[in-house]
C-alpha cells in the first residue's frame, strides 16, 4: 500500500524535554488513521512534524516516497493543510479566511471564490462568507478552519482534535467532511483525538501514542507501575506479565482480550480478580463494562454475552485475562 | 497674576482669530514632524516586524540597542548632525544646516529606534498561533511578512503614532538643525523655547496651547486603535 509518510528513527524535543521517539511509522495514503493517546503524548508535535512546521532532531522522514529536505519546505506545506485544535483566524470576514490558502498559492480571484464557497458549504456553513471571524463560535471557528484547510484540495488533511469545539450536529458534520474527503477524493486524513471511541469508529487504522512513542496497544486499561519478575505492580493490583519482559512503567490490558464469568474460572488465564460491576455502555453496538478490582477496568463484549450471563450493575463478576492480553512499555 | 490671565487671553484671541503667525509655526511643525515620522516609519515597521518574526543571532543586542537608543538625548542627536551638517563637517557641501531637511532628518533618526522597538514588540505581543498558521497555510516568507504586518497593523499604528508623539514635542534637534528660521524651519517647540525669552510670551502660550491640542488629538484619535489591538 502506498505511504503517505514513513517515519524511520525519528527523533523530536522542544529544548531538551523529549516529544517524540518513533522507530517506524506508516500512514498510509487515501486512508483516514486517527492518532490516539493522552494529553501530551505527542498528538499534536507529531501532526506538526507531518504538516512540515517543524523538522525532526534525528532519524528519516518520507512523503510519498520521497525524503523530506528542507529547501522543498514551502512546496511540501502547500500539499498538506492542517486544522490546529484552536485555530487562528485573520481579521475579517469567513471568506477571507477560507480564500487565504488559494491566494497564498496565487490562484485568481473567480476560482479562488468558487473553491471557498464550496469547501464552506461542506463544513455546513453555506451563508457564513460575509460574517466577520470575530462573530464566531468556538465550533464554528474550527470549522471555518477546516474549510481554510479543504479549499486547497491538500494532498493529506491533518486535523488535531476536531472534536474538541464542537456540539453534536458539528461533530456530524465534521465526521462527515473528514470521510468524504478521504473516500471520494482519495486523499489521506490523519486526525489526533484522545476519545479512542471516536477515533476508531471514524478511522480506517488507528496509532496509539503514549509518551511520544507508538505503542501496539489500545491504550485502554492504561496503568503506571513497576515491573519485577514477570509481575507487574500497579499498587494496587499485581498484574501477571509474559516472563520474556523485563522493562516498561507502563501497562494496558485489551478490552476485547478480558473474560467475564459469574465464578472463577478453572483455566489457563493467568490473571484472575473478583471485582464489581460499575458501569454498563453500548459502545458500537457491543457492551461496555467497567468493573471494579481494585482499579477500574473496562471489558467490551457481545450485547448477546451480556445477556446470557445475567450481568448487572452493582453484581458481583470475576475478570482474567491472559498475560499476553497485556503490553507493557 | 494678571500678566498671566491677560496673555492667556492675547494667546486664546491668537489662536480663535487665526493669526497667520501662530499658524504658519503649526503647520511647519506638523509637516517636518510628518514628514520625518513618515521617513522613519518606512524603515523602522519593516525592520521591526521583520526582525520580530525571524531568529537570528545577535536579535539580544539589537533590541538592547534599541532601547539604549531611544533614551537618546534630542540635544545630542542635534549636535552630531550639526557637526555632520555644518559648513566644515563631511556633509556640509550639501547645505542642509538650517533647513527643514536637516530637522526632519534629525528628528526621523531620533524617532527611528522607537518605531522599530514599538514594532517589535507589537509583532512579539502578536497572537502565538499566527505565525505557524501562515506557515501551514504555505504562505512563504514574503507573504508571512506582509501578512503579519497586516494582522498586526493596529499595534503597528499605535508605534507610529508614539514616533510621531515624540517628534513633534522635542526641541533640542529642531533647535540645532533648524535654527528657528521664521517660515523655514520655526516649529511650535523652537519657538515656545525662544521668541518666550524675546518677550512673546502670548505668542509662546497659544503655541503651546496648539502643541497640546495636536498631542492630545493623536491620542484620542488612537483610542479606540489601542483598544481593538489591546
Amino acid at each position: 500500500m502506498k505511504r503517505a509518510y514513513w517515519l524511520d528513527q525519528v527523533a523530536f524535543a522542544y529544548a531538551d524535554r523529549p516529544a517524540l521517539a518513533i522507530d517506524h511509522l506508516a500512514i498510509h495514503a487515501g486512508k483516514v488513521t486517527a492518532l490516539i493517546g493522552p494529553n501530551g503524548a505527542g498528538k499534536s508535535t507529531l501532526l506538526n512534524l507531518f504538516a512540515f512546521l517543524i523538522c525532526p532532531d534525528a532519524g528519516e522522514m518520507y512523503f510519498f516516497g520521497q525524503p523530506v529536505r528542507g529547501e522543498d519546505i514551502l512546496a511540501l506545506r502547500r500539499r498538506v493543510g492542517l486544522v490546529a485544535q484552536n485555530p487562528y483566524l485573520i481579521k475579517g470576514s469567513v471568506i477571507d479566511n477560507v480564500e487565504l490558502g488559494l491566494k497564498l498559492r496565487g490562484i485568481g480571484k473567480e476560482q479562488r471564490r468558487r473553491s471557498a464557497m464550496d469547501a464552506l458549504e461542506r463544513v455546513g456553513l453555506g451563508g457564513f462568507g460575509e460574517r466577520p471571524v470575530s462573530a464566531l463560535s468556538g465550533g464554528e471557528k474550527q470549522r471555518v478552519a477546516l474549510a481554510r484547510a479543504l479549499a486547497s484540495e491538500p494532498d493529506v488533511l491533518l486535523f488535531d482534535e476536531p472534536f474538541t469545539y464542537l456540539d453534536q450536529g458539528g461533530v456530524h458534520l465534521v465526521e462527515q467532511a473528514i470521510s468524504n474527503y478521504a473516500r471520494k477524493s482519495g486523499k489521506t486524513v490523519v486526525f489526533s483525538t484522545h476519545e479512542r471511541l471516536q477515533g476508531a469508529a471514524l478511522a480506517d487504522e488507528s496509532i496509539s501514542l503514549f509518551a511520544g512513542r507508538v505503542v501496539g496497544a489500545p491504550l485502554i486499561n492504561l496503568f503506571r507501575g513497576t515491573l519485577r519478575d514477570g509481575v507487574f505492580d500497579t499498587g494496587k493490583l499485581a498484574i501477571q506479565v509474559p516472563r520474556a519482559l523485563d522493562q516498561g512503567s507502563y501497562l494496558a490490558v485489551d478490552p476485547e482480550e478480558i473474560v467475564l464469568s459469574p465464578n472463577p474460572l478453572n483455566s489457563s488465564l493467568r490473571n484472575s480478580f473478583p471485582g464489581r460491576i460499575i458501569m454498563i455502555a453500548e459502545e458500537a453496538g457491543r457492551a461496555r463494562i467497567t468493573i471494579d478490582i481494585g482499579e477500574k477496568l473496562h471489558a467490551r463484549i457481545t450485547l448477546e454475552s451480556l445477556q446470557n450471563l445475567g450481568l448487572g450493575l452493582g453484581k458481583n463478576v470475576w475478570v482474567s485475562f491472559k498475560a499476553t492480553a497485556v503490553k507493557v512499555f | 497674576m494678571d500678566y498671566f490671565a491677560d496673555s492667556f487671553l492675547a494667546a486664546l484671541r491668537l489662536i480663535f482669530q487665526f493669526d497667520p503667525k501662530v499658524y504658519q509655526i503649526v503647520w511647519i511643525s506638523l509637516r517636518i514632524s510628518l514628514t520625518a515620522t513618515v521617513c522613519a516609519a518606512l524603515l523602522a515597521v519593516p525592520a521591526g516586524v521583520w526582525s520580530a518574526s525571524t531568529e537570528f543571532t545577535g536579535k539580544r543586542l539589537l533590541r538592547q540597542s534599541l532601547n539604549s537608543l531611544m533614551a537618546m538625548p534630542t540635544v545630542m542627536i542635534g549636535l552630531i548632525f550639526y557637526g555632520l551638517f555644518s559648513r566644515r563637517g563631511p556633509l556640509g557641501d550639501f547645505g542642509l544646516l538650517y533647513t527643514p531637511a536637516a530637522v526632519i532628518i534629525g528628528e526621523a533618526v531620533l524617532v527611528f529606534p522607537l518605531v522599530m522597538n514599538l514594532a517589535m514588540t507589537a509583532v512579539e505581543s502578536a497572537d502565538p498561533r499566527l505565525l505557524p498558521t501562515l506557515r501551514s497555510l504555505g504562505a512563504s516568507r514574503v507573504q508571512q511578512f506582509g501578512l503579519v504586518l497586516s494582522e498586526t497593523r493596529l499595534s503597528l499604528l499605535v508605534a507610529v503614532a508614539a514616533g510621531f508623539g515624540r517628534a513633534i514635542g522635542e526641541v533640542g534637534t529642531a533647535m540645532m538643525l533648524g535654527g528657528n528660521i521664521q517660515g523655514l524651519t520655526r516649529t511650535m517647540t523652537t519657538a515656545i523655547a525662544l521668541e518666550t525669552n524675546k518677550g512673546e510670551f502670548e505668542l509662546g502660550l497659544a503655541l503651546g496651547m496648539m502643541l497640546l491640542l495636536v498631542a492630545f488629538s493623536v491620542n484620542w484619535l488612537l483610542r479606540p486603535v489601542e483598544r481593538s489591538a489591546g
